[in-house]
Order: structure tokens, then sequence, then C-alpha cells
């Protein structure tokens, strides 16, 4: 009969006594210096295999048995007709499980990124009130106001001039709700932007850049494409979701390190989105017979300003450009071109 | 009667815990995050089994079940946080206060979850400290240091330890704590005037190496090369003073930590550590987060194995509390759920 060394506690005190175990008939013979116990093996609770642990035997009355020689306790469960190692024990013992286990892993982390994650923001973006994301824009501009931005120079005819251009501009499905705001800034430049309520900002130094209002226009219909598909939110949460994630993973080296390789990730939705608010202001502009090569024009633009804002030192623009959200503009130049010829 | 010490013992290796953490992970990924309740259990039954204390085990008893609960709570309360902060910043506060309010509450029940769930020899742990002192120690403490200007940090901190450390009980027997708030503000003091001659030091480094090219640097590029010396200071100030201040406060809390008549020894260097916090960094940034469990395993070794036990009796000498026996039938509160909130 086989037989293997454990130490045996009774619950009671911290006392540990050598035993050896045996299996008998369904019972589990305990047997040691003045002890013998027998217990029937269905009320015993056998932990499962964990790496070279020591395996753990816990009694109904609170007494348990400690064995760390495994080859013999596996030889003694065999041998009594239990399986002594649980699927998960072997999946956790093999390499070859470990390297699926591996690649799986990466593939999932990959498609949560470029998939499950868009399309969770997605409805989500859906369900969230419209007056908490108004609230956000409020919130925002009143963040910006303060710092960032001064209010527009332009002559209110003129704003409201194109306010009205844009107000007549016609969409298939319609217009989304959005609501046009002029302020200047110096910081930032020639720019536009959407906010997740709608809110559509333009700068001074936009209008002013841009040669005809046609340019103008193209600018806002790229922007109305980000409301349309509600970008600004959605890219709100992936990137609270994806700083989430780095934190907790990387919460134990430094949460300050954790921003910068979110910073990195992030540029790839936007890329995304921008082709997406390209393709809305391409069709857009075509109905209401603008030409989307104005966009091209205007983004040509804007490439040539803020490189000739940043002329200052090449290593600066070079890293700028690593967390530039607008990145691969020539590209979408080209698409817009190509695009207006069909 | 002196015995000699027994020191604590670590015999899990990074091979075996990789293949264990990376198919528990999957199975989490696969079950949308459920399944990590139970990888919990598994991954602290590995922890406590492989730490041996003259030679027998600890062991997890914690739920999977209890834990899951746990982790909803907190989920839902941090995320709503983390969510309406930015969506809506007034009901985000709301949220904060409350979380902060209901805090002091959760961390007993964690303590109490965590040390019930932990045995060694077959006896459990216990934790009995009162909510009405929790409130004190976890709310009113820290906003007192937030007035004083951080003053109180020492002072607070020892009060954490000392509530934690002062009613936890092993089987029937008491742990105490003797260490005085003096030694935390040497510590914190010390700690400060590290983080002050390493700013410096790069400060002035910094300013010796662009004073002659500063006239022709644009304000971008200053703005840049600022960030990034503040990031080079926190990168060099984290591997230097966290690995100091760990140990010392991780000494001088076992050093004065009695259980019954036994004292414990711990005697980490703040070298040791730095060592292994630098090593583990570069390399879970080089094998994109793969080494995390093998760095798990080095951090528990190092940690565990400068710890001793150093016994005035003998130690089979440990008995059961009643609790035990009631608990037995199942009517432990601690058991409702866990919180993953360490300290």
């Amino acid at each position: 009969m086989k037989t293997v060394d454990a130490k045996y506690f009774d619950g009671r005190s911290a006392r540990q006594q050598a035993v050896t175990l045996s299996i008998a008939h369904g019972l589990l013979e305990v047997h040691g210096n003045g002890l013998l116990r027998k217990l029937p093996l269905s009320g015993i609770r056998i932990s499962a295999k964990l790496g070279s642990a020591p395996r753990l035997l816990h009694f109904a009355d609170s007494g348990h048995c400690e064995v760390n020689n495994h080859a013999d306790f596996e030889a003694l469960l065999l041998e009594a007709g239990i399986k002594p190692q649980s699927l998960l024990s072997r999946l956790e013992h093999s390499w070859r499980h470990a390297l699926v286990a591996t690649l799986l892993a990466i593939v999932c982390v990959i498609a949560a990124f470029y998939w499950g994650l868009p399309w969770i923001a997605n409805i989500a973006a859906a369900r969230i009130p419209a007056s908490a994301v108004l609230a956000i824009d409020t919130h925002f501009l009143k963040a910006v106001d303060a710092s960032l931005m001064q209010p527009s120079k332009l002559s209110a005819a003129r704003q409201s001039e194109i306010s009205n251009e844009f107000n007549a501009l016609q969409n298939t499905d319609g217009i989304p709700l959005h609501h046009l705001a002029f302020r200047s800034s110096k910081k930032i430049g020639a720019n536009a932007f959407a906010l997740p309520g709608g809110t559509i900002i333009v700068t001074d130094q936009l209008i002013a850049l841009a040669d005809n209002d046609e340019e103008i226009l193209a600018v806002l219909t790229h922007e109305l494409g980000h409301v349309s598909e509600r970008h600004p939110l959605r890219q709100l949460l992936q990137s609270s979701v994806v700083g989430l994630a780095m934190t907790w993973y990387l919460g134990d080296i430094s949460s300050l390190l954790a921003a910068a390789p979110t910073l990195l990730l992030e540029t790839g939705y936007s890329r995304n989105f921008e082709r997406r608010a390209d393709h809305y202001a391409a069709t857009m502009l075509r109905m209401n017979g603008i030409p989307p090569a104005r966009l091209a024009d205007i983004l040509e633009k804007l490439e040539t300003s803020h490189s000739a804002n940043k002329k200052s030192k090449e290593q600066s623009s070079r890293i700028a450009q690593l967390f530039s959200t607008h990145p691969d503009t020539g590209q979408r130049i080209l698409e817009l071109r190509s695009e207006g010829a069909e | 009667m002196q015995t000699q010490e027994h020191r604590f013992s670590f015999s899990g290796t990074g091979s075996e815990y990789f293949r264990i953490w990376i198919v528990n992970l999957v199975l989490s990924i696969l079950t949308l995050g459920i399944y990590s309740a139970w990888a919990k259990v598994r991954r602290m039954q590995y922890f406590y089994r492989n730490t041996r204390l003259n030679e027998s085990s600890f062991d997890y008893h914690g739920k999977a079940i209890a834990i899951l609960k746990g982790r909803l709570i907190a989920v839902t309360l941090f995320a709503s946080y983390y969510i309406f902060i930015k969506v809506m910043p007034l009901l985000g506060l709301a949220i904060g206060l409350l979380i902060a309010s209901v805090m002091p509450y959760l961390l007993v029940i964690s303590f109490r979850f965590r040390l019930y769930n932990s045995s060694y020899r077959g006896l459990r742990f216990g934790f009995a400290g009162s909510i009405k002192s929790a409130y004190v120690t976890f709310l009113a403490l820290p906003i007192a240091t937030l007035f004083t200007l951080y003053l109180l940090a020492p002072f607070t901190h020892q009060r954490i330890k000392a509530y934690q450390h002062n009613n936890s009980r092993f089987g029937q027997s008491a742990f105490s704590f003797n260490a005085g708030a003096g030694g935390f503000y040497a510590i914190y003091i010390f700690a400060f005037l590290q983080f002050i001659v390493i700013a410096s030091l790069l400060a002035f480094g910094a300013f010796s190496m662009f004073k002659g090219h500063t006239a022709n640097a644009s304000r971008e590029t200053m703005v840049l090369l600022f960030v990034l010396a503040v990031y080079a200071l926190l990168i060099v100030a984290s591997l230097l003073i966290v690995p100091y201040f760990i140990s010392r406060i991780q000494n001088l809390v076992w050093n004065h930590t009695e259980l019954g008549k036994h004292r414990f020894e711990s005697s980490l260097s703040a070298r040791g550590l730095a060592w292994i916090i630098f090593s583990n960094f570069i390399l879970i940034v080089m094998t994109i987060g793969l080494f995390k469990p093998f760095a798990d395993i080095r951090m528990a070794r190092y940690r565990i194995e400068h710890m001793a036990l150093i016994p005035a009796g003998n130690i089979d000498e440990f008995i059961a509390s009643e609790q035990q026996q009631v608990s037995a039938a199942g009517t432990e509160t601690a058991e409702i759920f866990d919180l993953d909130i360490g300290f």
C-alpha cells in the first residue's frame, strides 16, 4: 500500500505533527505518533495542485494536512481512483499552454484596443444624456477661456455671415445639433475643433488663413462630421478607459509613466476619426456644390502654418510629431483631392 | 527561554508563476474580467502557500464570490467617479466625497476579510479594529494632515500602522505595535532631504549643460526640456527614494511589532530593493509587461526572506480563537465581500 509523508494540524493549536497518509476502502488514514484518524474521502477537500506549492487536505472538523511530496501524493490519489490534477492545474503546468495563452492574451489586448473599446465607447456615447454632454462643453470652454483663448476679434456681422453660410448647408441625413463658437488664440493658432456637446470652436487665425469662405465651410463640415459621429465624446471615453487600464497595469511602477504611452496610443483613434470626418465633409460639401478639394486646400495651409510656427528646433518638432493627433495630413490631402476628382 | 530566530522563506519561482499567471490572465480576459476573482484566489494561494515559517506554510481561504462582489462595488464606485469628474464635474465631486466617506468602513471590511482568510498551521488570523477608530485614522487624520501641509503625515502613517497591527491577532494571540511617531518622522525627513539634494543636483546639471544654448532656444523647446527634466527627476527620485522609504518603513514597522511575546525582525536594505525595482522596471518595459509575474516573485521573495520571527517560547502553543470555531459554521461577517485596497 502506498503511503506519503505529511504534516498534520488539528486546527485548534499551532502544533504540527509528522504523519503518513494512506488510502484504503474510501478512507484516508492519518497515521502518526499516538495518532490514528480514519476519514471518509468524501468529507475531505483536497486543494488543486498549484505549481510546487504544498497541497492541503482540509478535513470537515477544521484539521488539515500539508503535503510537500507531490509525486508520491499524486501516485496515492491515482491508486485510490482520484484524479491527481485538475484541468486548471494541468493548463497552468505546461509551457505549451503558457505560450498559447501568451499569444492569446496579446491578441485579446490588441483586439480589445482596436475593436472592443471603440465599439463599447460608441454604444456608451449614444446613451449619455445630452444635458451631461453639454455640461462638458460648458466646463471645457470655461477652462480654456481663462487661459488659452480670448474672445474673437471678428465683427458681429462677419461672425453671423459665416454662421448663416454654414447653416444654409444641406445634408442627406440632416444636420446634427451644433453650435458655432468664435475665439481668438495666439497660442493655438489657426485651428478648429469639436467638443462632445456639439460646440464647434473656430479661431480667428483660421478664418484669416482661409482664402475664401468655402475653405472655412470645408473645415466646419469636417468638424460637423466629428459631431455627427460623436467622435469627441467617444475619444474622451476611450482615452479614459485606456488611461485607467494603463494606470492599473503600470500602477506598481509609477502612475506618471502611465501617461506617456496613453498619449501615444490615443493618436491611433484620432487618425481613424479624422478620415471619417473627412469623408463626411467631402460628401456634404459635394451636395452643396463645394468641391471637397477646398478642405484639402485649407489642410495644406494649416500644415504649413503649423510647421512655420514650429520652425524653432528640429528635435522638438520630431517629438511633437509623435504626439500629434493629425499625423498623416499629406495622405488625407491626397485622398480628398482624389475624392473630388471622382 | 530564548530560542533561535525563525526566518521566513519563499519557494515560489518566476517560471512556475508565469505559467499560472498567464493562464489565469487569459481566462480572466475571455470571461470579461469575471474570472479575475478566481485568478486572485489562485495568486494569493500561490504566494501564501509558498511562504514558509519553521517549515510550515501559510494559506489563503478567500472565496472568489466575495472578491467578485467587492470588485463590482469598487469598480462601480471608482469608474463612476472617474467618468463623472470629466463629464459632470459636480456630480463627480459628490461621488468622490461619497467614496471618501465610506472608505474607512470599506478598509475595515477588507482588513477583516484578508486577515480572517489567512492562516498558518491551521489557525486563522483576525482583525478586530472598530469602525469608529477607522474613521479617525483613515478620514479625520488624513484631512488634518492636508490642513497642516503634510506636517502630520508621518504621525498619520504611524497611527494607521498602529491601528492595523494593534487590532490584528493570530488565533487567540494579539499582535501589538510599539513604534512611536518619532521613527516615522525621521524617515520622512530624511527622504525629503534626499529629494531636495537630487532635485538641486539635477537642476544644477541641467543649468550648466544648457547655459550656452538658452539664448537661441525657442520657448517651446524650453518648456519641453523642463517637462523632460521633471520626468527625469521623478524617475530618479522614485528609483532612489522610494526603495529607501519602503525598506525603512517596513523595517521600522515590523521591528516594533510583537505577537504575544514573540518579536519580528525585518532587515530590508534600500540598495537591494532599489536594484529589484530598477531591474524589474526595465525588464517589464522591454517585455511589454510579460516580465510582470517574474517581477512579482522577485519582490515577494526579497521582502519575505528579509523577515524573521524571534520566538520567546514554543510557537506550537498558539491556540485557535473562539471566533474561528464560530466562523467554521459560516457566520463570519468578513465573508460578505472583499475590496482590493492595499496598504
